[in-house]
């Protein structure tokens, strides 16, 4: 069901979330955001596909914690000390912040990104107005790349017949490199111009405004959706009006 | 539909120093399937590039003299114009795949949403040019999951979708196996009784001989003939422009055997037939028995 | 005599695709076709018999040794293999340099290596343009190196990947000369090819792959002689054998130039 929503739903939901928390200016809002696309993911049925993103930057957020936790510049009140280290709250409380605002842009941009398949995600962004030039470039990465790794397989196979030794020593590793990456080189200049032709003589030049095989088709959830998300922009932007007044 | 015509074309690329096309002068009626032959580098490919203005307009150069397809000139049109009235496939089907499509029935829509076709209209183009082309079957595999001849097939089928008046096919065959080659022959015969302008380069001269109208043979850079396949294949000379006729037209020559009507050797397996086996018949009446 | 013996042998890349299923051929001083459909396995054949891939079953057998307990490297020094796009394996700025490579690799001194370089390159035709940059030259050119830069390496067994593909006229009668002096010179010549003409006028054993077996192997024009068998592995026989059959002779013939003295023959035996 998520998959099927409309990509520029799930770029609205980007927006909002990353909006609302910083007019609301609460981290229960960020918590509650974070909530919500852990609880969207679910249903997605990619949760565990964030998991190696989060153990990375987790891994950095505990850094800044320990960091902020010791040298915060407003430090004063002690929240524990492992041996003579000495851990603050208010730097502790700092890192948090931090931590739940970089948590909740990842999750919010993995529910685009994981339940999007990339070519809908480039057609959107071209709708939007991006260079169609530039998102053929992002979409044919991810055909281009295996292509180049099956190529390179082929050249290794080459050189090894020529007697060539691609395993073992350092020394001879560094030797087989030149044999191994200036075919690879020369191979994709060769298919490159090719290709670059064949799109030419397929119109790609064309000046005329382009239209596009796949609809992305709204659904009455996306409707539903963007009405929600919507309103809760509204109302933490009532809130902060609110705080003003007082 | 439209016809298409040389006027004393000459073309040199950058950086070279020898004309590339010397002065060649043509007209192709709307219809006429062409085959064009020559040994490598005699400016097979560079013709074919001249006449959908990849020559001069991608590659640059020096270039003089006109190509004109009905009334529009190559060298003053885009490519992009250009390729509504004529459609060309090159060798390699590999390098021709866009890359961006996950499917074949969004590869062969590329072109389509470049020119700005409304949905309706894609569909039912690309419908028609996947069944033409034989290939409908796969529409929702990954283009580069296909065969050699079906992604050739998924090509051209890319162009007929366009809909121009002619197609080139540059040597479509040579990095196939003969089943690939010969699901991509029988396709390209659908086409020419579509009524398309077919224009074919190839080595395989039975081919040739079998399907076009009217062969161009070139030599470096200079069109030597263009001429029906019989009478081309009947010249003495086809050694000095490093040429072969067809095994038939070999074998016929040294028996001395002409067809009578037109004066020349045969060039097809089913005309050689006939006439070996009628002039064995009559040398050897009684074999028969 | 050099002979390479296959036994009992299977190759897969995943469990539940094998391409080579049971493999039992003895290849010999005869110039070999290898001949069959993309995906038969012709080319995961030949990169066996080069140690590039290594059987699941069954053995390899180089002049009676055990190819398994020879390194990819070792292998290279009696078996050549020239692969089909000359671009995978270029890299360096002049041609004799780039033929040298090879011949380096496997432990030929400076001066042994360039000799034998520049016989190939005589061979193949290219002795003017020692010190050109490869990608100066066209696709047919650079195909001539690639073949070049193994002839290079003098190995008793050189294989060809569809040497034609890209060639024109002059350039097949080129590589078919090649063919034929290596065969001279005592050299197990094999070749991968989708050209039914070019097996017809340069081999005497043809070999037809068909879905990872052997379905036939023979004198070629035996071979091509088994019209039920061919059509079942997608193949047409040479243009001259077609119009033989088409004729409703049971001779069969590969060469224009023999059915020319056949029907000559048979025309002046009925004077």
């Amino acid at each position: 069901m998520i998959h099927k929503l409309d990509p520029n739903s799930k770029i609205i939901y980007i927006f909002v979330a990353n909006i609302a928390p910083a007019l609301i200016g609460a981290r229960m809002a960020t918590a509650s955001f974070i909530l919500i696309s852990i609880v969207i993911l679910t249903i997605g049925k990619v949760l565990h596909k964030t998991a190696p993103m989060l153990e990375f930057s987790g891994l950095i957020l505990l850094t800044v914690a320990i960091i902020q936790g010791i040298f915060h510049q407003g430090n004063t009140t002690v929240a524990f000390a492992l041996g003579s280290v000495v851990f603050y709250k208010e730097g502790l409380m700092f890192a948090l912040g931090i931590a739940l605002n970089v948590i909740n842009i990842l999750m919010s941009f993995s529910i685009l990104v994981l339940t999007t398949k990339p070519s809908d995600m480039v057609e959107t962004f071209v709708h939007m107005g991006l260079s169609p030039r530039l998102g053929y470039v992002m979409s044919s990465v991810f055909q281009i790349i295996p292509q180049m790794t099956k190529t390179m397989a082929t050249i290794t196979d080459a050189q090894r017949s020529r007697g060539m030794e691609t395993e073992g020593k350092l020394k001879t590793r560094i030797k087989a490199f030149f044999p191994l990456i200036s075919p690879v080189v020369m191979n994709s200049l060769i298919s490159t111009k090719e290709r670059a032709i064949a799109l030419e003589v397929r119109g790609f030049g064309s000046k005329q405004k382009k239209t596009f095989l796949n609809d992305l088709q709204k659904t009455r959830y996306d409707d539903i959706f963007r009405f929600v998300l919507i309103l809760i922009l509204i109302l933490s932007i009532f809130w902060r009006v609110l705080i003003w007044l007082k | 539909m439209a016809k298409i015509v040389a006027e004393h074309l000459k073309y040199k690329y950058p950086l070279s120093e020898k004309l590339a096309l010397y002065d060649i002068s043509f007209t192709i009626e709307p219809g006429e399937f062409i085959g064009i032959i020559g040994e490598n580098n005699a400016g097979k490919s560079t013709l074919c590039q001249a006449m959908v203005g990849i020559v001069p307009n991608f590659y640059k150069g020096a270039y003089g003299g006109k190509v004109l397809i009905g009334d529009m000139e190559i060298a003053k049109s885009n490519i992009s114009d250009i390729c509504k009235k004529v459609g060309i496939v090159f060798q390699n089907p590999f390098n021709q795949v866009t890359g961006c499509k996950l499917t074949v029935y969004e590869e062969v829509a590329f072109g389509l949403e470049n020119m700005g076709l409304p949905r309706s209209e894609m569909i039912d183009r690309i419908d028609y040019s996947l069944k033409l082309l034989d290939i409908y079957k796969y529409k929702d595999r990954n283009p580069f999951d296909l065969s050699g001849g079906q992604m050739q097939r998924m090509a051209i089928a890319s162009i007929i979708a366009m809909r121009p008046e002619v197609i080139i096919l540059d040597e479509p065959t040579s990095q196939l196996d003969p089943q690939g080659s010969e699901e991509v022959f029988r396709a390209v015969q659908n086409l020419s009784r579509e009524g398309i302008t077919i224009i074919m380069v190839e080595h395989k001269m039975e081919k040739i001989a079998e399907y076009s109208d009217r062969v161009m043979l070139l030599h470096e850079g200079k069109l030597i003939a263009f001429e029906t396949p019989e009478k081309i294949f009947s010249r003495d000379d086809l050694d000095c422009y490093g040429v072969t006729a067809p095994a038939y037209t070999r074998i016929c020559k040294s028996l001395g055997i002409k067809n009578k009507k037109t004066g020349f050797y045969p060039v097809t397996l089913e005309e050689t037939k006939s006439l070996i086996g009628f002039s064995e018949k009559e040398r050897c009446p009684y074999d028969q028995n | 005599m050099t002979r390479i013996e296959v036994q009992e042998m299977h190759f897969s890349y995943t469990e539940q695709e094998p391409i080579l299923k049971g493999i039992n051929i003895t290849l010999d001083e005869r110039s070999t076709a290898i001949i069959g459909q993309n995906g038969a396995g012709k080319t995961t054949f030949v990169k066996l018999l080069k140690g590039l891939l290594r059987p699941m079953q069954g053995k390899i057998l180089f002049d009676g040794k055990d190819i398994a307990c020879m390194t990819v490297a070792q292998i290279a020094k009696h078996i050549g293999l020239v692969f089909q796009n000359p671009n995978d394996q270029i890299f360096k700025n002049n041609i004799l340099d780039e033929v040298m490579f090879g011949p380096i690799n496997i432990g030929m001194d400076e001066q042994e290596a360039k000799r034998h370089s520049q016989n190939a390159l005589a061979m193949v035709g290219l002795s003017d343009c020692e010190d050109k940059n490869p990608y100066d030259m066209g696709l047919s050119e650079r195909k001539l190196i690639a073949i070049a830069s193994v002839l290079a390496m003098d190995t008793d067994v050189v294989i060809f990947d569809e040497p034609t593909i890209a060639q024109d006229y002059r350039g097949i009668e080129k590589i078919k000369k090649i063919i034929r002096t290596l065969k001279a010179e005592g050299k197990m010549v094999l070749t991968i090819t989708h050209d039914m003409d070019f097996v017809a006028d340069c081999f005497e054993r043809t070999i037809v792959f068909a879905k990872g077996k052997i379905l036939l192997d023979g004198q070629t024009d035996k071979v091509f002689s088994k019209k039920e068998e061919l059509s079942q592995a997608y193949l047409e026989p040479p243009h001259v054998t077609q119009l033989c059959n088409s004729l409703g002779y049971d001779k069969v013939f590969l060469r224009v130039e023999d059915f020319v003295s056949y029907v000559k023959s048979k025309g002046i035996e009925n004077k």
